[in-house]
């Protein structure tokens, strides 16, 4: 029996994996720090996540990896009740007030430009974490359409009902925390990222501390 | 599917048993769009005076309650009033806004009933002058930082023959209501009653801050009371102005203790301190033991508030007896009933849906053993009530229901409340003198 073959296969799966090993590393996340305000409002959602009990495992990105998103432009699908949407993507993620924004009841999203075209591989999402709370209807796409008319591709979907008329998704609703919402994107190419939600489990409003958009501008 | 047998009060709040099907969605946001309509019972003008964090889940919950108009809100940060009339707005409710309580009882005269959620230092005068302008006031606990001011607020309710009910809305939540008057007096499910123990632990957070660019005047905080920023968003720390922890956490359910044993405590020992936060003044951490002589025997209820973790199971409030123990929480997940093996069989109460049993506790195995006196787990059981509301919504509409029925009473007045809160400050004195203080009925009366 040949066993050269077979050997050369699992030394090239080696090789490759150390190569892909060594052009990964641990995406580096600044948390802010906890806060909680107020009486808890006990959450009623189905298929709620579980809350992550403590650290967040490693995420591993591609070496040079940056957040695409500081400092960028939004805009959004209506005007603000509170904050400005430059607060997106200011590098605040303090729960406090001051740091988020607030848009009105319904149906809302809130739209990032990338400036260009990037390979993305990750979004990380902080709507409100001072209270613990679920927001409905959690879905994040991403296009090089502004107007996400076409070639939109869905990242996130929690909408199990198809409630903003974008598909029944089925990621499951979290409650917020401090530590945000990582979303693997996986491999995908795009300059704008869009997020919509449809009110929380303690109010009817729509809330963004900060967003984050894990890439490299695509070459 | 047998219901359970609730009062009419218990059921008023009641929108779910499990299995029985009642579930009613919360209504949707009813006030008239068109602002200064006349008030009527059908259709009261009330208004919000504090539009902080309390302020706010006070609102979510009014917005859904049928027959109120909200005409104004009040509050001494124009950060906190321009949002929120922004935020109504957006809901399509036109209010108007006043800087404070002063200017809304000078230009607001079709209101019927204010709420007050501002600190607890501003409670006694606002509550005062209010019930003595002829509006009816729900009021967010405390009732004062001061006894003296708590005393004034039930006087004044007493002289102007207004409605004052005070922000303990457990007492309007019917799993509560349904676990005291059925689970505990009639059904006496824990047996004679030994102990109690409830607890608020919460882990470190940072002071709040402000946005830089809304900061308040130095001129307007003084005018208010405040030393500055850092005092006026961290009030509850500071003792001119809060109570701690104590009265923040604890009002809750200390007033707990005193509505399910029907009497307040006649002593109280406590211990605590500011230990990990230097910048505060009132106690990071109290542990509580009141002394109830009930008629049964003497029942010893520990609280404990801490600050400085999380760690513990959440917050709740457990009445404990020789039959049975049961665990209160406005979490209805937290919530459990416990079974001694010595108690009557509970088949009969599981039968009439007073009670669901829950997963059977895991017999130990002999690798879990430590002691062979260890006592076996107990069995486990559920209240099958829940309520598809906010969990303030309840009171107010209590508050509300009293308004426009005088047969309807109110599930907290301030009377009531008062006993409570009394025995909250002399906790904290307790815990100042450093010894155990005695309490006669007659104090815990206004």
């Amino acid at each position: 029996m040949n066993t050269f073959l077979p050997k050369l296969t699992v030394a090239l799966l080696l090789t490759t994996a150390v190569a892909l090993a060594e052009d990964k590393v641990p995406l580096k996340i600044e948390l802010p720090k906890p806060l909680k305000v107020g009486t808890p409002v006990p959450i009623k959602i189905p298929n709620l996540e579980p809350t992550l009990k403590g650290a967040r495992p490693a995420f591993l990105v591609p070496v040079g990896t940056t957040n695409l998103a500081a400092g960028k432009t939004v805009t959004a699908s209506d005007d603000t009740i509170m904050g400005t949407l430059d607060l997106l993507t200011d590098g605040d993620k303090a729960g406090d007030e001051g740091s988020w924004i607030e848009l009105p009841p319904g149906k809302q999203w809130v739209q990032i430009d990338l400036a260009k075209e990037s390979d993305l591989c990750g979004v990380l999402v902080w709507h409100y974490h001072s209270q613990e709370r679920a927001y409905y209807d959690v879905v994040v796409q991403v296009a090089n359409d502004p107007k996400f008319e076409k070639d939109v591709t869905t990242i996130f979907n929690a909408d199990a009902n198809n409630e903003l008329g974008l598909g029944a998704g089925k990621d499951l609703p979290y409650i917020e925390t401090y530590q945000g919402k990582l979303i693997d994107t996986g491999s995908v190419k795009a300059r704008y990222i869009r997020l919509y939600s449809k009110g929380n489990t303690t109010t009817r409003m729509n809330h963004y501390i900060e967003v984050e958009v894990f890439g490299k501008p695509a070459a | 599917m047998v219901k359970p047998n609730f009062t009419r009060r218990e059921f008023l709040g009641t929108t779910a048993v499990a299995g029985a099907g009642l579930l009613l969605a919360s209504c949707s946001p009813n006030q008239p769009k068109a602002p200064g309509a006349k008030s009527t019972l059908s259709q009261l003008n009330i208004a919000l005076i504090g539009c902080g964090a309390e302020g706010q889940v006070l609102l979510e919950s009014l917005l859904v309650i049928e027959g109120i108009r909200l005409v104004a809100i009040v509050d001494i940060w124009d950060y906190n009033r321009d949002s929120n009339v922004r935020r109504l707005k957006s809901q399509g409710i036109e209010v108007k806004s006043y800087e404070n309580y002063e200017d809304l009882l000078a230009h607001e005269k079709d209101l019927q009933a204010v709420i007050v959620a501002t600190p607890d230092f501003w409670h006694a005068p606002i509550t005062n002058a209010c019930l003595q302008a002829g509006l009816h006031v729900y009021c967010e606990k405390m009732m004062s930082n001061t006894i003296e001011g708590a005393r004034s607020m039930v006087q004044t309710m007493r002289a102007t023959g207004k409605l004052l009910q005070i922000g303990h809305q457990r007492r309007s939540n019917p799993r509560y209501m349904f676990a005291l008057n059925r689970l505990v007096n009639d059904a006496k499910i824990c047996g004679r009653l030994t102990a109690a123990n409830g607890q608020w632990n919460r882990a470190v957070s940072e002071d709040f801050g402000w946005p830089k660019k809304f900061a308040l005047s130095a001129e307007m905080l003084a005018k208010y009371g405040y030393k500055d920023m850092h005092q006026f968003r961290n009030w509850r720390w500071f003792k001119a102005l809060g109570g701690g922890p104590l009265s923040d956490l604890g009002a809750h359910q200390i007033d707990i203790f005193n509505w399910w044993f029907g009497m307040a405590p006649t002593s109280v020992m406590a211990s605590g301190g500011v230990d990990y936060y230097k910048n505060h003044e009132w106690y990071d951490h109290a542990m509580v033991i009141y002394e109830y002589p009930l008629p049964t025997g003497t029942v010893r209820a520990f609280y404990e508030v801490l600050t400085t973790t999380s760690a513990g199971g959440g917050y709740s409030e457990m009445f404990m007896g020789d039959e049975g123990t049961i665990k209160m929480s406005e979490n209805p997940s937290i919530t459990k009933l416990y079974r001694e093996d010595r108690a009557p069989a509970w088949d009969e109460l599981v039968a009439k849906n007073y009670l669901r049993a829950s997963a059977v506790a895991a017999a130990s195995t002999e690798a879990d053993k430590v002691d062979v006196r260890e006592t076996a787990p107990l069995l486990q059981y559920d209240i099958p009530v829940s309520f598809a509301k906010k969990i303030h919504q309840p009171h107010l509409e209590n508050f509300f229901n009293a308004i426009r029925d005088q047969k309807v009473k109110l599930n907290c007045p301030a009377d009531e409340a008062f006993a409570s809160e009394y025995v909250i400050h002399k906790a904290n004195e307790a815990i100042a003198a450093r010894k155990t203080i005695e309490i006669t009925a007659a104090e815990t009366k206004a």
